[in-house]
């Protein structure tokens, strides 16, 4: 196979944002958007410390709180809000996948998780990109953490490395692979028939409890069914290309935020390259063992036992100092957005990102007052949004705001009770 | 009774001072303040099957339990006016069998005097009763659980049994698995989705497509021999010459860059040079023979000629005193960096003083070479400091000299042909079918394979209409133009992911045999029944009980038992997380890259559970035992008499070592542990969990954990004094943290230790570590593994521990049973399976409650069998 950079180097060509009218006709489907809208949802399942991440005012008119003053060329870009929270999603670190899901009582018995915000966003508009969404995560425990959730609330796993969504998004196979994938796809096809005619005839001599298991496998095979049909279109097409280089594969823990800004850039080339409209983003700092903080200087405990910090200052140090850093991953990306044209536009109007946690205060185990933070996406930014700190406005209701930015006919979703009140759009 | 914490005691005076300790805590943290006892209408549901109980049970409640758990002072969010009064509602049963249990237990009411004793009886019989009336219907209506999928390493192992291919590789193309109740044998975690199904469409094109051949001969096997400079890839390795050198006659020859080519040519083939290695392999090493490349994957026999020695000053080596193990590693000849993974392949092999040949086989990908993997030597690591020159410094030899492996010669053969040709997985797909060659009646020939196919791939027979199904896709490829492999690979595709082969169903019917044999081998051996168990099946013998028991022992007693053993002690006991936070190498820098030890810290619990089944060993040895597994690491680890070799093997320990049994273990102390340091709470709690089987409530909200601090300032136990004088942690951690401060005085590697270490205070001890490196780190305050148990009990430190937790062997025996439900029918065990494992339980008492009788137990009851149970 060609190498992935002569190929590159021997193309040389800069990519443009693909038109989106001529992808539209294929899928009939597809909602017809005159502007592309795309989201970008975040989540560090530590979260920060929130007296430095809190401005104290409120309204526009607001003092940057200490990290925020690391996103103040964006300051009109986009809004933090104070007091929020998932009604009910309440348990210390369970509640990590319910980040987009809002499904109460992660610790209960019997408990289930629901449609997460990307896959029910992905179930309406996904077929309008060669991937409906990109799930991604940093040093994520694969089984057991996404953000990424289907209606049956099954996880869906979440991709680590960079390079592996460089190469599915860019590396164009050849004439004879795109030929043998569509074959395959075309067998793929006969195949999900057959096994949902068995399936059929497989659960009707089962119990009543199989049967309601055997639904997820049902539910499985249509999904696999319906995204070959959208698999088949865009094998037909040429991938994207890119001049950017091949990203190195990082697999040590300890290169956490370099982890980080590596997907970070996945993302944007996802949204530059219009590969997909909605990624989301676990930082799983719970599963970062010890790691770097800078060069030749890593942290003296692994991030969870920092976010533990009991006030202890050598901790809440490094716990600021990674804070700090992570806040400037999120202004390189804002500024990188802001770079890009789109349609007279910048592309961070098009893209909303959310970064946010399901910890409001890690060291505490606190659920409640969740870090949010809203950048670009086509609201009227600028402002500190403030509900009662003992009794919180539903997360979700910043979800439905998005959706209907998005373009979605949506009253509702997870526990919302409406819009998020004065969160405008531009 | 059943669910006695273990620290109460089974003698009765010991028991109530337990309780009452217990009890007043709990008031603190629960119930504060007691307000007047008000009457409540407690919710009463329509749909309730038993309103009678709820009937006798409505006044007990209101006497003695609303006051604290009603609307606005629903304590621990039990409001007993909004729990609606059904016990048919799973959830809402579950939520009255908690109520159940900790009243059982004596933590509710928190006050023994709050309600008397006879009133607490009735209302555990009523509800009890009920409880066991309603789940008993709804197991034997409904089956205990439903089916479960099999998880990535069941698919592999299936389709690796089923295809005749012991080293299939699709394991990693399959999302890792849930947990669920700690294992990745859980029904309710094992859930299906699209990501899911394609991966094992992907999975079975991949296995099925390494099964088939399509060359009509094995490919060419090659033949390489190394000998003289060949056998490695430069004439130096990273560091100083201390690390490798080649030799003649026991002494170092001069060659390097500047040895004139003529006779660097001549060395490149002179078989009187020795490679000599005094390093392990670890990033940055070039460690292969020259110039060897597998052209394609699979097995290659390696030869090679090698003696233990040590080298003494001066670049000299002499005959070792004792064995060196070694294994090699599979991995792409690539730069100095170990890009991609890097597999540990052939075994290990103890190397002997005197020159001898040895034998192994290797498991390569194609491209990959292998590199010698020389186990506990030293590893040289270059390092920049401030960009400067890479500086390396080789550390002291210990007395006698620095031990490594000196080579005379290598070969290497493969890849190793088949016994057969065709191998045998092509023909569990085509049987007699040729590679390449296509059968004169395409569609009978199809639909022949296809059935016979299915019959050998599915656990059990399928109806003849789906076999019609199967059988149409493949004539439906065949028309569309498919040639014959690969319309009838579309079709095994089909039955690999058909419901049949992807789940394994729970024994509901007394006919069905083919599930109870599925659910045992995939206990015992991770896998598919093997085809004894299969013929026993169909047989319809496997509700026999001895039938059962012999078969167990078969399974136990064969190779296969080692899926179980990695597969059980990589969930139960965390083995997998065991390399997962490297050991702080400022604190301890005798740890730095012992990948050794760690390899035998995990050889050891695996041969200590082996044990435990194999030769039935009672359940106390959970906690303590007198002997423990052990090789030469682990023996200098332990600081037990030296032994020599890699292998473990059962030694006795001397009464007064705190090692022997599974609590002291080094990979149990390992991964309770961050790397830096150790902390009670979470070693106490992971003990109380997963040895004893009394896991701690979920931490409340909003109370911030304490972690120690290692600046050597304070030790843990300062830290941990809030809580036991923070009446609301006391509560729950005084059931943990007792246990955890026991094992303080293990590392966090689990080696003995009398003093914590720091980096500011205490005494500074300072040197030069395995890897060259200096360090320096202190020993402050001395470690106090002494304190208190709930009941009062107080222990000075380990071995009284070890006392107390194996008085209570039946609880012992109890977890090892919950463990085993969980795992063999991931269906954790039910209110209406209590009574069962009670009854196991009383039938192994008298022997101790020895675990192969427990599991034979477990195998023969309901719980494992389904609702017909054994003939």
């Amino acid at each position: 196979m060609l190498g992935r950079r002569s190929f590159l180097r021997g193309v040389g060509v800069t990519l443009a944002l693909p038109l989106l009218e001529c992808m539209s006709p294929v899928f009939g489907r597809a909602p017809q958007v005159s502007v592309p809208r795309r989201m970008l949802l975040i989540s560090n399942n530590l979260g920060v410390l929130p007296k430095l991440f809190f401005p104290t005012a409120k309204g526009s008119d607001y003092e940057l709180s200490p990290y925020l003053k690391e996103l103040s060329e964006y300051r009109k870009d986009f809004t933090v809000v104070s007091g929020l929270s998932h009604p009910g999603v309440v348990g210390g670190h369970s509640t990590e996948n319910c980040f987009l899901t809002a499904a109460r009582g992660p610790t209960k018995s019997g408990f289930r998780n629901q449609i997460s915000l990307d896959q029910f966003v992905a179930e309406k508009v996904g077929q309008v990109t060669r991937f409906a969404s990109l799930n991604l995560g940093v040093n994520i425990d694969k089984a057991n953490r996404s953000l990424s959730w289907t209606r049956d609330g099954v996880l869906l796993p979440a991709e680590d490395s960079a390079l592996a969504i460089f190469r599915k998004m860019f590396l164009q196979g050849n004439p004879q692979e795109v030929a043998s994938q569509l074959h395959r796809l075309e067998e793929r096809g006969s195949i999900l028939d057959t096994l949902l005619l068995q399936a059929k005839s497989f659960s009707r001599s089962l119990g009543q409890d199989d049967k309601e298991r055997m639904e997820q496998y049902f539910t499985s095979i249509r999904e696999v069914e319906e995204r070959l049909n959208t698999a088949r279109e865009w094998e037909l097409q040429s991938k994207p290309w890119t001049t950017e280089s091949e990203p190195p594969d990082v697999k040590d823990k300890k290169r956490f935020f370099e982890k980080f800004e590596l997907l970070l850039a996945m993302s944007r080339l996802a949204f530059e390259s219009d590969s997909t409209r909605i990624v989301t983003l676990m930082v799983d700092a719970f599963a970062t063992p010890v790691f770097d903080l800078h060069q030749n200087q890593s942290t003296t405990d692994g991030y969870h036992n920092l976010s533990h910090h009991g006030q202890a200052a050598e901790k809440v140090k490094q716990l600021e100092d990674a804070d700090y850093q992570q806040m400037g991953l999120l202004r390189r990306l804002f500024s990188e957005l802001a770079a890009k044209e789109e349609q007279g536009q910048r592309l961070l109007d098009h893209t909303m990102v959310l970064y946010g946690s399901n910890m409001g205060d890690a060291n505490t185990h606190d659920n409640s007052n969740l870090p949010i933070l809203l950048a670009g996406g086509g609201f009227k930014h600028g402002q500190h949004l403030v509900f009662p700190r003992d009794a919180n406005a539903p997360l979700s209701n910043l979800f439905v705001s998005m959706l209907q930015r998005f373009g979605l006919e949506s009253e509702s979703f997870g526990s919302s009770t409406g819009r998020l009140i004065g969160l405008e759009t531009v | 009774m059943k669910t006695s914490p273990i620290f109460q005691s089974e003698c009765a005076g010991r028991q109530s001072g337990w309780s009452s300790r217990w009890c007043v805590s709990l008031v603190e943290w629960c119930l504060l303040g007691f307000c007047a006892v008000q009457s409540v209408a407690l919710q009463v549901s329509a749909k309730d099957a038993a309103p009678g109980v709820f009937k006798q049970l409505t006044p007990l409640l209101e006497n003695h339990c609303t006051e604290c758990h009603e609307r606005d002072n629903a304590k621990g969010g039990l409001d007993l006016t909004k729990l609606p009064q059904d016990l048919q509602e799973r959830s809402l049963r579950e939520r009255w069998i908690r109520i159940h249990d900790r009243m059982e237990k004596g933590e509710m009411p928190p006050k023994k005097e709050d309600m008397p004793e006879a009133d607490r009886a009735d209302m555990l019989r009523v509800l009890s009763g009920a409880i066991l009336k309603v789940d008993r219907e709804e197991v034997a209506t409904r089956g205990r659980g439903p089916l479960r999928r099999l998880n990535r390493d069941e698919y592999q192992n299936n389709l690796r049994d089923l295809l005749q291919m012991p080293h299939l590789d699709i394991r990693d193309v399959l999302p890792e698995d849930r947990e669920g109740h700690h294992f990745n044998k859980a029904t309710e975690t094992l859930d299906m989705s699209r990501v899911q199904l394609k991966a094992y469409l992907d999975a079975a094109d991949m296995a099925l497509r390494a099964a088939m051949v399509t060359q009509k001969e094995p490919p060419k096997v090659a033949q390489y021999r190394a000998v003289g400079t060949r056998l490695f890839p430069s004439l130096d390795t990273f560091g100083t010459r201390a690390a490798m050198f080649f030799a003649r006659d026991g002494e170092a020859v001069n060659i390097d860059g500047k040895t004139p080519k003529e006779e660097l040519a001549k060395l490149d083939a002179d078989e009187g040079l020795e490679l000599a290695l005094f390093r392990s392999a670890s990033w940055p090493y070039y460690g292969y023979p020259k110039g060897f490349v597998a052209k394609v994957a699979g097995e290659y026999r390696v030869r090679f000629s090698a003696r233990a020695v040590r080298q003494l000053a001066g670049f000299k080596i002499v005959p070792a005193e004792k064995p060196q193990p070694m294994t090699f590693r599979a991995r792409k000849p690539s730069g100095p960096d170990v890009s991609g993974d890097v597999r540990a392949t052939g075994g290990l092999i103890d190397i002997l003083p005197e020159s001898g040949v040895y034998e192994t086989t290797v498991l390569l990908r194609g491209g990959e070479t292998f590199e010698y993997s020389l186990l506990g030597l030293p590893v040289p690591l270059t390092f920049n400091i401030n960009g400067g020159a890479p500086t390396y410094r080789y550390p002291t030899f210990p007395e006698g000299g620095q031990p490594g492996v000196a080579f005379q010669w290598l070969e290497v053969e493969g890849p190793l042909a088949p016994a057969v040709w065709p191998p045998l997985s092509h023909k569990v797909l085509f049987d007699e079918v040729q590679p390449g060659s296509v059968p004169a009646d395409v569609k009978m020939e199809s639909k022949r394979l296809l059935r016979r196919f299915a019959a050998l791939a599915v656990r059990e027979s399928i109806p003849a209409e789906e076999l019609q199904m199967f059988e149409a896709l493949v004539l439906g490829r065949l028309e569309k133009g498919d040639v014959f492999s690969e319309a009838l690979l579309a079709g095994y595709k089909a039955v690999l992911c058909s419901g049949h082969f992807l789940y394994v169903r729970e024994p509901e019917r007394a006919e069905d045999h083919f599930a109870v044999a599925s659910r045992l081998s995939h206990f015992l051996t991770n896998t598919r029944p093997d085809e004894k168990l299969s013929g026993l099946a169909q047989a319809g013998a496997l509700r026999r009980k001895a039938v059962l028991r012999s078969e167990a022992e078969r399974l136990i007693a064969g190779e296969g038992f080692d899926r179980f053993i990695r597969n059980f002690t990589a969930y139960w006991l965390n083995l997998r997380h065991v390399r997962r936070d490297d050991p702080d190498i400022r604190l301890y820098p005798e740890y730095r890259f012992d990948d050794y030890l760690v390899e035998s810290m995990e050889m050891e619990t695996r041969a200590f559970v082996t044990a435990m089944i194999r030769e039935n060993l009672p359940a106390k040895v959970l906690v303590d035992a007198d002997f423990i597994y052990a090789n030469d690491r682990l023996a200098q680890h332990y600081k037990l008499p030296a032994l020599s070799g890699s292998t473990v093997r059962k030694v006795p320990v001397p009464k007064e070592s705190p090692f022997g049994g599974l609590l002291t273990q080094a990979s149990v102390l390992k991964v309770t542990t961050n790397g830096t340091t150790t902390s009670p709470v979470v070693r106490g709690a992971w003990v109380m969990e997963r040895l004893i089987g009394q896991p701690p409530p979920t931490p409340p909200p909003s109370v911030p954990a304490v972690e120690p601090d290692i600046r050597g300032a304070k030790t843990i136990r300062d830290v941990l004094e809030q809580h036991t004088k923070n009446k609301s942690c006391a509560a729950c951690h005084a059931r943990f943290d007792p246990v955890g401060l026991a094992l303080e005085n293990f590392d966090i590697l689990g080696s003995w230790r009398t003093q914590y270490r720091g980096l500011e205070e205490g005494q500074k001890v300072s040197g030069i570590d395995r890897a060259g490196h200096d360090f320096a780190y202190t020993l402050s305050a001395p470690v106090d593994a002494s304190g208190k148990l709930l009941d009062g009990t107080a222990f000075s430190n380990i071995h009284d521990l070890k006392a107390v937790l194996a008085s209570n062997p039946r609880q012992l025996g109890r977890n090892i049973l919950e463990q085993f439900t969980i795992y063999a029918t991931g269906t954790p065990v039910r209110f209406s399976d209590r009574p069962e494992i009670e009854t196991i339980l009383d039938a192994c008492a008298a022997d101790g409650f020895r675990v192969a009788d427990l599991l034979f137990g477990l195998i023969q009851s309901r719980i494992f069998l389904g609702n017909p149970g054994c003939e």
